[in-house]
């Protein structure tokens, strides 16, 4: 893997981003690459995948190579104001509640930048640091606030051209812009809404903001298990359904059903990308056991990281048809159905 | 004993709960239920999926009630909401004259607020509700909220919109060249004038004017928005309302749950219980069964296995739901089991709305 790199994972609530980041971020620092993963909804669910109980403001190490960290906006302004003026205490005060309010009102895009800045203070080795890290997923919040995120150094560079400011967004643009440097990747689910956000939202980041977007992922496809004359023998009593079915051909009809939805979706948001998808099936276990996590990180690395001769691929990917993907899915069966 | 037709007493019935878990089905489908109950019902929704919009009859525009007729002698009304246009609308009502209205429509700072800041996506849940409740038009009034990720930004929204208009931050910002006169400590002037600078060289002159015009023209605003903050504060704790929570079974929602739950109780809202949506259930297996018995064995073990994975799946789910019970202590007023494909047309809604409520 070349330089640095900064990979935004964004996507509806409940979708796995959290997953996906931490099954890329393993996967990379198994491969030897110093990685951090920035955590920027607080639910403390990143650190509990790793068996550790919170994250702090200071990247914490999760495994050899896998450091994580979580930011919180309000901490961001305060620490920000507080440098400025010096006076801790009173600034806290200030800050409280209505007062925060009104400036991060009266300042749009300001938490949004101390984010990015905190990044690129990561990703750039500094004082006191050998070297940063080689790559940072950050495991962002939703897909309407992170497009305002990534839109911030661009409305900043124009607002406030000259000065400190002003420069460090122009090294936020220039990273941001630099496609072998960062993507975001969109993580949905097979449903309408989820696919209309993902398709919506990649043209928005491709096309007004010139930013480089990987293949999407969609988790939670179901397994393709019958083939289309075992379909056909399944679903030939059309008039048997709901309760009076037997538990087997209920379930049989249901994962059916499930599978031709998901696939449904798979090929819209193919269709209006002109990329494959990246398909996680679905698990049947309550809890994401190691192996899952793994066999995520396999499937997700091969796509988004590019290990070896990393090259600008842009939208030319070799097409993995679903079916394909799928039957690789159930290959990982046997680790993922261990208790 | 709890039980969802309870709902249809009540006259404000709001369903709250992460994103994704088929809020606004659910809420649509209490509405076709309610009037199936013959009760004269209407549901606000958000954001609904394009589909169901369809389905509905909404063209997504409108903010006006439409009616939605269920075969030839039923019907409730069915409204989406537009945020914007619902600030806007506000704005031109309580502002003292057109002039000033128009002003604080162009002002960039509102701009900004009315899209993003301050919940005014719940707020306007709110001030709608609030508006159609005094219309006194319907028995029951189903409202489906913005995905929140706690309970406390929805319903607080009214009360600190206005709160952030009467702050002293805000008072302060409106005559910036006041502060070095005033009666508070000096080393706080101090602060406040750095604080200031601090400001300017983040946003720009400009924006600091936007903020000060807005403060301004909002300043004989402030006491409508705080009257009505008060009420609909009073509204939603009535005894006639009651808030549902909607959740899946999936690990995330039923945390998103708990947790909105305790919010809700904490602030003194009235929950009526649970409705857990795409809930597995599949029948236990008779040994004795004879299903698909003269099917070849590789059919048949395939099927054994596929009910094996969704019968632990189903485990999953149940526990889960105990585990969300024992956590809150509310009842579980509907579990409706997981249809593959979530209702896009009218009579889909029907067969949800069949399974959610025992009609």
């Amino acid at each position: 893997m070349r330089g640095p790199r900064l990979l935004f994972v964004t996507g509806k609530g409940g979708v796995g981003k959290t997953t996906v980041a931490a099954a890329l971020g393993q996967h990379a620092a198994e491969h030897g690459h110093r990685t951090l993963i920035v955590e920027t909804a607080s639910d403390g669910r990143l650190a509990r995948l790793f068996g550790q109980h919170a994250l702090a403001a200071t990247p914490r190490r999760l495994r050899a190579g896998l450091n994580a960290v979580r930011v919180d906006a309000r901490e961001l302004v305060e620490e920000y104001f507080s440098r400025l003026l010096r006076i801790r205490l009173l600034s806290k005060r200030l800050l409280a509640s209505n007062a925060f309010n009104t400036l991060t009102a009266a300042a749009p895009g300001i938490t949004e930048f101390l984010l990015l800045q905190k990044l690129l203070d990561w990703i750039e080795p500094g004082f006191g640091r050998r070297r940063g890290y080689e790559l940072i997923i950050v495991d962002g919040p939703g897909t309407g606030h992170a497009l305002k995120l990534l839109r911030t150094p661009r409305a900043l560079a124009t607002m406030v051209p000259g000065g400190p400011l002003g420069k460090s967004a122009r090294r936020l643009l220039a990273l941001l812009g630099d496609h072998s440097r960062t993507q975001v990747l969109l993580v949905s689910l097979p449903d309408e809404m989820s696919v209309r956000e993902t398709i919506e939202t990649q043209q928005a980041l491709e096309g007004d903001l010139a930013l480089r977007v990987t293949r999407p992922v969609i988790n939670r496809v179901f397994p393709h298990r019958f083939s289309a004359a075992e379909v056909q023998l399944i679903e030939q009593d059309g008039d048997l359904n709901g309760a009076s079915l037997p538990p087997l051909l209920a379930a049989a009809r249901f994962a059916i059903a499930c599978r031709r939805e998901a696939e449904r979706h798979v090929g819209h948001l193919r269709r209006a990308l002109g990329v494959s998808p990246i398909i996680l099936r679905q698990l049947f276990t309550s809890d994401l056991h190691a192996a899952d996590l793994e066999a995520f990180g396999r499937t997700l690395g091969r796509a988004v990281l590019e290990y070896e001769g990393a090259k600008e691929t842009g939208t030319t990917h070799p097409s993995t048809s679903l079916s394909r993907a799928a039957s690789r899915g159930s290959g990982q069966a046997k680790h993922v159905s261990r208790p | 004993m709890a039980s969802i037709q309870g709902l249809f007493r009540k006259r404000l019935v709001i369903c709250v709960g992460a994103g994704g878990v088929g809020k606004t089905t659910t809420a649509a489908a209490l509405a076709l239920a309610g009037a199936l109950h013959a009760r004269r019902t209407a549901v606000i929704t958000v954001d609904p999926a394009r589909r169901l919009k369809d389905a509905l009859g909404l063209d997504g525009l409108s903010t006006q009630p439409q009616a939605v007729a269920i075969g030839s002698s039923a019907h409730f009304d069915a409204l989406a909401l537009d945020t914007k246009r619902t600030f806007d609308a506000l704005i031109e009502r309580f502002a003292p004259n057109p002039a000033v209205a128009a002003r604080i429509l162009a002002n960039r700072l509102y701009q900004e607020l009315s899209n993003e800041l301050a919940g005014s996506a719940e707020y306007m849940a709110m001030e709608k509700l609030h508006e159609l409740l005094h219309l006194r038009r319907y028995q029951v009034l189903i409202v489906d909220t913005p995905p929140s990720a706690h309970a406390r930004d929805l319903l607080a929204a009214p009360n600190r919109l206005a709160n952030l208009l009467a702050s002293r931050a805000v008072s302060f910002l409106q005559t910036p060249a006041g502060l070095v006169g005033g009666s508070t400590s000096a080393i706080r002037r101090l602060t406040l004038s750095a604080l200031l600078k601090a400001l300017q060289r983040w946003t720009g002159l400009d924006l600091l004017h936007d903020l000060a015009d807005f403060a301004n023209a909002f300043e004989h605003m402030i006491e409508g928005f705080q009257r009505r903050a008060e009420e609909v504060s009073r509204l939603l704790r009535a005894p006639s309302t009651a808030f549902v929570l909607v959740t899946t079974p999936e690990p995330h929602t039923i945390e998103t749950a708990i947790s909105f739950h305790r919010e809700l109780l904490d602030d003194g809202f009235p929950v009526a219980g649970i409705v857990a949506n795409r809930v597995l259930a599949f029948p236990r297996l008779d040994e004795t069964d004879g299903t698909a018995a003269t099917w070849d064995a590789g059919l048949r073990a395939k099927l054994l296995r596929n009910y094996g994975e969704l019968h632990q799946l189903s485990r999953r789910d149940r526990g889960a739901l105990r585990r969300l019970q024992a956590e809150t202590g509310a009842p579980l007023l509907a579990a409706v089991p997981a249809v593959s494909v979530a209702p896009t047309s009218l009579a889909g809604l029907e067969r949800f709305a069949r399974l959610l409520v025992p009609i």
